[in-house]
C-alpha cells in the first residue's frame, strides 16, 4: 500500500528502518536475512519499513532484494534508492523492475557519498542529483523515461524524500526541499532530530508546502553513541543535555532511557508532522514503548 | 591553467631501462608556476636523473616564461632544431608538464618514446605564487550563470545541481570537512549580490554527451567548433 494512501486519511504514519545485510539471501527460504528478522519485530507496530541502499556507501545486499524479501513476508518495504552507485539509466530501470516486483513506496535520495564508506576507490556516479531523480521518476509514472520515449504499464508508486531540519542555512536546504515538491515528492522523512525548538522552527517554514512530513529519529544508545554521531555524521546534533540523560542509567536501563527520550521527542512534536520515521539501528525491541511514550497508537 | 606535481622520482626511474639515454621536456608555462616542470626543475631533474646512474641526453624548456609547450609548432622547432643532436641521441623523453605537454612531444618528435614526468591534476586558478585552486572541471555544458558563477560541478562532492545535501556542518562538506560546503559558499555568494532567486529554478541534468572523451576544437579568428559524442557545435564570435 503506498503511504500516500494512509496520509490522505489523516493516519500519523509509523515507518522503521532496517538495512541490508552484508550478504547474499539464503537460498534455503527457511533462513530468514537479519534485515528480515528485524523487519518482522517491527511489523505489529510500524505502517511500513524503510531499506537502506548501500547506506553510508557501505557495499550490501541490494535495497530491492532485501525490500521484495519484506514484501513477502507481508510487510511494506519503503524502498530506498540513491543517486551514488546508477546513472540515469540505471535508476530509471530499478524503478520499473521494483514496480514490477510489487514495491509501492520508494524513497529518493543523493546517497551519502563513497568517501564515507568502504569502497573509497569506487567511481562516484551522483549522474543525476535527488530533485532530478524525482523528476525523472515522474515522468515514469507519467508514460515516459527521461529521455522523452513513451514507456508501456507506467509505474505507480507513492515517492518520498528527504530533508534535513538541523541545516544551516536552513533557507537553502528549504529551497531544495520545494523543489523536490515541485519535482514530484508526495512525502519527506527528516535527518534525526532531537531537539523539539529546531523542529518548531522547521515546520513553520514549510507548513505552507503542504506536503506530508514525518520526523527523523535516530534512537539514542549511550553518551558514546551520541557523541560518535556529533562528530562523525554531518548535519545531526545531539544536544549536551540529552547525552548526560543517556548516560545518567545503568547501561541495563539504556534501553528503557533511550525509549523514553525518544517518546518524549515525538510526542512533543507530533501535533506539528504527520508521523515519525523511527531508525532504530538494530534496537528494533524499543520501537512499541517508544509509540507507547509518545501515545501513539500501535498500528 | 593545469596543475601538475612530479612523480616520486624511484616511481620515474623505475620506467627506464637500463642504458636508456633520456632527454628532458620541462613546460615553461603552467608547469613552471607549479614548480614542477619549469627551467630550475628541469635541469635539476637532469642531475637527479644523473645521480641515480641514468644517462641524460640532454634537457630543454621551450620558450621563454609563458610559452606552452603545448604549442607544437614551437615545441616541434625547439626539439628538431635547436638540440637536434641531443634529441637524435635520446631513447626516450621524460615529460616535466601535463598530460597535454606529453602528447605534444609525441607529436613533435614524430612519436618519440614518452615517460610522464608529473601527475596532472586539475585545471586551476592561480590563487597566488604558492597556491592553485580548482573552479572548473572542463565539462563542456557550464552551468553557472545561475550560481554567480561558482561551479556546483567542482565545489560540490556530489556534483550536485540542485542545492545542498543536507551533510554540511558548520559551513563544511561533509566528505572533506576542511573544505568548505561548495552550496553554501554559492549560497553566500547569491545572498550578498541580491540575487538569491537565481536557485529557485530548476536545474534539468547534464548533457554528459558534452564530457565525452576525446574532444576537440577547430578554432578561427571568426569562429569555433567543438566537437564532442554530442555533435559539432559552430559559434561565431562576429555578431
Amino acid at each position: 500500500m503506498k503511504l500516500t494512501t494512509l496520509f490522505e486519511k489523516g493516519e500519523f504514519v509509523v515507518t522503521g528502518e532496517v538495512g541490508p545485510i552484508k550478504g547474499a539471501i539464503h537460498r534455503d527460504k527457511s533462513i530468514e536475512p537479519s534485515c528480515a528478522i528485524e523487519a518482522l519485530q517491527l511489523h505489529q507496530h510500524v505502517h511500513a519499513v524503510n531499506v537502506t541502499d548501500n547506506q553510508s556507501a557501505v557495499m550490501r545486499l541490494g535495497s530491492l532484494a532485501a525490500s521484495v524479501r519484506l514484501k513477502t513476508n507481508g510487510i511494506e518495504p519503503v524502498y530506498q534508492l540513491t543517486c551514488r552507485d546508477r546513472n540515469r539509466l540505471a535508476l530509471q530501470s530499478d524503478l520499473l523492475t521494483a514496480y514490477s516486483l510489487g514495491i509501492d513506496n520508494v524513497l529518493l535520495l543523493t546517497g551519502d557519498h563513497i568517501q564515507l564508506g568502504d569502497h573509497k576507490e569506487a567511481k562516484p556516479v551522483f549522474d543525476l542529483d535527488s530533485v532530478q531523480l524525482i523528476d525523472m521518476a515522474k515522468g515514469l509514472k507519467r508514460g515516459y523515461d527521461i529521455s522523452g520515449s513513451r514507456i508501456e504499464n507506467y509505474l505507480d508508486m507513492a515517492f518520498g524524500a528527504v530533508v534535513n531540519p538541523n541545516s544551516d542555512p536552513l533557507d537553502l536546504q528549504i529551497m531544495k526541499m520545494k523543489k523536490k515538491i515541485d519535482a514530484g515528492a508526495q512525502f519527506f522523512q527528516t535527518q534525526a532530530v532531537y531537539d523539539v525548538t529546531v523542529f518548531e522552527k522547521f515546520i513553520k517554514k514549510v507548513e505552507k508546502f503542504n506536503c506530508p512530513i514525518q520526523v527523523g529519529i535516530v534512537i539514542l544508545k549511550s553518551p558514546q553513541m551520541a557523541r560518535f554521531m556529533n562528530k562523525n555524521v554531518s548535519g545531526v546534533h545531539v544536544p549536551e543535555d540529552l547525552i548526560e540523560e543517556i548516560g545518567s542509567v545503568a547501561k541495563e536501563d539504556r534501553k528503557k532511557k533511550s525509549a523514553e527520550i525518544a517518546g518524549r521527542f515525538v510526542k512533543e512534536v507530533k501535533s506539528i508532522c504527520q508521523g515519525v520515521h523511527i531508525m532504530p539501528l538494530g534496537w528494533t525491541d524499543i520501537v512499541p514503548d517508544i509509540l507507547e511514550y509518545a501515545g501513539i497508537k500501535h498500528k | 591553467m593545469h596543475a601538475t606535481i612530479q612523480k616520486p622520482i624511484d616511481e620515474i626511474i623505475k620506467h627506464i631501462q637500463p642504458g636508456e639515454k633520456v632527454f628532458v621536456v620541462g613546460c615553461n608555462n603552467c608547469a613552471w608556476k607549479c614548480y614542477s616542470g619549469g627551467e630550475a626543475e628541469t635541469e635539476m631533474m637532469a642531475k637527479r636523473l644523473e645521480k641515480r646512474g641514468i644517462e641524460v641526453a640532454g634537457y630543454t624548456v621551450p620558450g621563454p616564461q609563458g610559452m606552452s609547450l603545448c604549442k607544437l609548432s614551437h615545441t616541434r622547432k625547439v626539439l628538431l632544431e635547436d638540440h637536434a643532436d641531443e634529441v637524435k641521441n635520446a631513447d626516450s623523453f621524460l615529460i616535466l608538464g601535463c598530460g597535454q605537454g606529453v602528447h605534444t612531444v609525441i607529436d613533435a618528435t614524430d612519436g618519440g618514446m614518452v615517460h610522464p614526468g608529473c601527475d596532472t591534476v586539475f585545471g586551476g586558478e592561480t590563487v597566488s605564487d604558492t597556491h592553485i585552486e580548482e573552479y572548473c572541471s572542463l565539462c563542456g555544458d557550464c552551468i553557472i550563470e545561475n550560481t554567480g558563477g561558482l561551479c556546483p560541478m567542482t565545489l560540490c562532492a556530489k556534483q550536485l545541481l540542485n542545492g545542498p545535501c543536507g551533510g554540511a556542518e558548520d559551513g563544511h562538506c561533509e566528505v572533506d570537512p576542511e573544505r568548505p560546503c561548495g552550496w553554501i559558499l554559492i549560497y553566500e555568494r547569491l545572498k550578498k549580490l541580491g540575487r538569491l532567486d537565481l536557485l529557485d529554478s530548476y536545474q534539468p541534468p547534464k548533457k554528459n554527451s558534452k564530457w565525452s572523451r576525446p574532444r576537440s576544437l577547430e578554432v578561427s579568428p571568426t569562429e569555433a567548433t567543438f566537437c564532442s559524442i554530442s555533435g559539432k557545435v559552430t559559434i561565431s564570435n562576429q555578431d
